[in-house]
């Protein structure tokens, strides 16, 4: 069954590497888009779905990769590949900032001062307009990358998920579970839970971070309201929780599902879309807190890496 | 022979009462110790400041003549002290096999192996790929137990291993508990069924408000009249 699963991932991929030959502009933008939302909630997952420390920030390292990106293209003239690389790496040195207080704190302390960091960023960009620009915004020289930026975003996804596979396969992996299942059992168990943590929080920030200079160089142009959402956050979370949290399909499956329903149904309810959204959070907090795959996983008692 | 582990003066106040008072003790190698006292006299505690789970007040905790009194859990874990929880805490959600797999930082292979060893020599190998929380609590408990063996600890801490165990499944923890013993391993053991105290220890050592109320063989306690007191009142 594995086996077959794999067979059909790789036909996926082939199929997505020869997509752009044939599609529209609207059908690159929805991919590299839907790229984009898996390699969110799948970072998301291995922080908060295999720890259970509840980042409430996350979109800070996406507006970080943002910010990083924008300015190095727009101020230094770097090649925007370099810079969104850049920018990935500028989130893990944001994460190990605040890991390092923030993962001592137990976990709903931990999701609150994630949810204050993003607030701080957001304001701290607004008010250096000299490197930002400040509320006005940050143009980028005009450039057509689409293209070139749909297969970075999907080889992004592919390579977070990848990374996802190789920890949830591994004893690594493992150890971040025990902290989400039993914390004080894990460290009397000789497992050293923060440094854990901290290791866990460092690989969850670095692809929000690339993706983040990534759709800055897509959109053209960023300011403070429109990479520091809290709404991001929120769907990360969501598309997660819904596929299955520390499973390693199942933000995939979160993040296919719920983008091609909300471009699908909710474009033309716009403001039908945030109360859905709620709606899913507590149909799924309330009847399968393991989302879909977890269940599946449970009921069947499939292998892991499925 | 030297002790393997010596506390000496530890206290550990909780806001303004003291849970652990002044406690000194000394572990000898090769033994198995009880650790008895009415509810609230301070065992659990004592177990969480020798495991590094709280942090003590005063005093010294010296495991093989070294302080160990400051450390984190994991590193005294690794120093070679292992306990069981009086509350069980196993990994729900990961296997059986997985839940010892994590312990040892050993390479996969022979972890795999020695887990694979524990859960036969508890029987429970062929619950190896089951979720540790689909388990009975007794399958959980042995779980738990030989979770603890995977490092090979020189000293064992066991947080009421008797409760809640069914009688075949005691007299079996019982004698892995005497061959464990018998390898040289030390064991400090909390718990309430004296005949599991009396029987299995060869020093008990009483708690009481958080102070040592006695020490001696089992035969020596039974009778002391302080002991007597402190559990039945005068």
């Amino acid at each position: 069954m594995t086996r077959g699963l794999y067979a059909a991932l790789a036909v996926v991929v082939i199929g997505l590497a020869l997509y752009p030959m044939e599609a529209t502009g609207y059908g690159i933008r929805f991919m590299l888009q839907l790229f984009m939302w898996i390699a969110l909630a799948q970072s998301w997952n291995l922080i908060s779905g295999l720890t259970g420390y509840v980042s409430f920030g996350h979109v800070a390292f996406f507006g970080m990769g943002a910010y990083t990106a924008g300015i190095l293209i727009a101020k230094l003239g770097w090649p925007w590949l370099v810079a969104s690389l850049a920018g990935g790496i500028m989130a893990m040195v944001l994460a190990l900032v605040i890991g390092w207080p923030c993962l001592r704190l137990k976990g709903p302390y931990f999701a609150i001062s994630m949810l204050g960091l993003n607030e701080v960023l957001r304001v701290a960009v607004s008010y250096y307009e000299g490197l930002t620009g400040g509320g006005n915004g940050l143009s980028l020289p005009t450039l057509y990358a689409s293209v070139q930026i749909y297969y970075v975003m999907g080889l992004l996804a592919l390579g977070v998920t990848a990374l996802a596979y190789v920890i949830i396969t591994s004893r690594f992996g493992l150890r971040l579970m025990t902290i989400r299942e039993d914390e004080v059992a894990a460290e009397a168990m000789g497992i050293d839970t923060f440094r854990y943590k901290v290791y866990a929080f460092l690989l969850s920030a670095v692809a929000p971070g690339i993706a983040g200079g990534l759709a800055a160089r897509d959109q053209g142009y960023i300011e403070p309201i429109s990479v520091f959402p809290l709404i991001t956050t929120i769907t990360m979370i969501v598309m997660a929780l819904f596929g299955g949290q520390g499973t390693i399909w199942g933000p995939v499956l979160g993040a296919v599902a719920l983008f091609t329903l909300q471009e699908l149904v909710w474009a033309r309810f716009p403001y039908i879309h945030p109360l859905l959204f709620g709606a899913i959070i507590v149909a799924v907090v309330l009847m399968m807190p393991r989302g879909i795959l977890g269940v599946l996983q449970q009921k069947y008692n499939l292998p892991r890496t499925i | 022979m030297a002790p393997i582990l010596e506390i000496t003066g530890v206290v550990k106040r909780f806001g303004g009462v003291a849970a652990v008072n002044r406690v000194s003790l000394a572990l000898e190698p090769g033994r198995i110790h009880g650790l008895i006292g009415p509810n609230g006299s301070g065992k659990t505690t004592l177990f969480n400041c020798i495991t590094g789970v709280e942090t003590r007040d005063e005093g010294e905790i010296q495991f093989k003549g070294h302080r160990i009194d400051g450390m984190r859990p994991h590193q005294v874990f690794h120093l070679g002290i292992g306990r069981t929880f009086q509350v069980i805490r196993v990994f729900p959600e990961l296997t059986a096999l997985e839940n010892l797999m994590v312990v040892t930082t050993s390479s996969y292979a022979p972890a795999r192996q020695r887990a694979v060893e524990l859960l036969s020599f508890v029987k429970l190998e062929r619950l190896a790929h089951e979720y540790a929380g689909n388990l009975s609590y007794g399958q959980q408990k042995l779980v738990e137990f030989v979770r603890v063996l995977m490092t090979d600890p020189e000293l064992i801490l066991l947080d009421e291993p008797a409760a809640g165990v069914n009688r075949t499944l005691l007299n079996e923890l019982l004698d892995a508990v005497r061959a464990l013993r018998d390898r040289g391993k030390t064991v400090l053991l909390v718990e309430h069924d004296m005949k599991v105290v009396m029987g299995l220890c060869e020093t008990v050592f009483v708690l009481d408000h958080g102070e040592k109320l006695a020490e001696g063989a089992p035969g020596v306690i039974q009778s002391d009249e302080r002991v007597i007191e402190a559990y039945f009142g005068r």
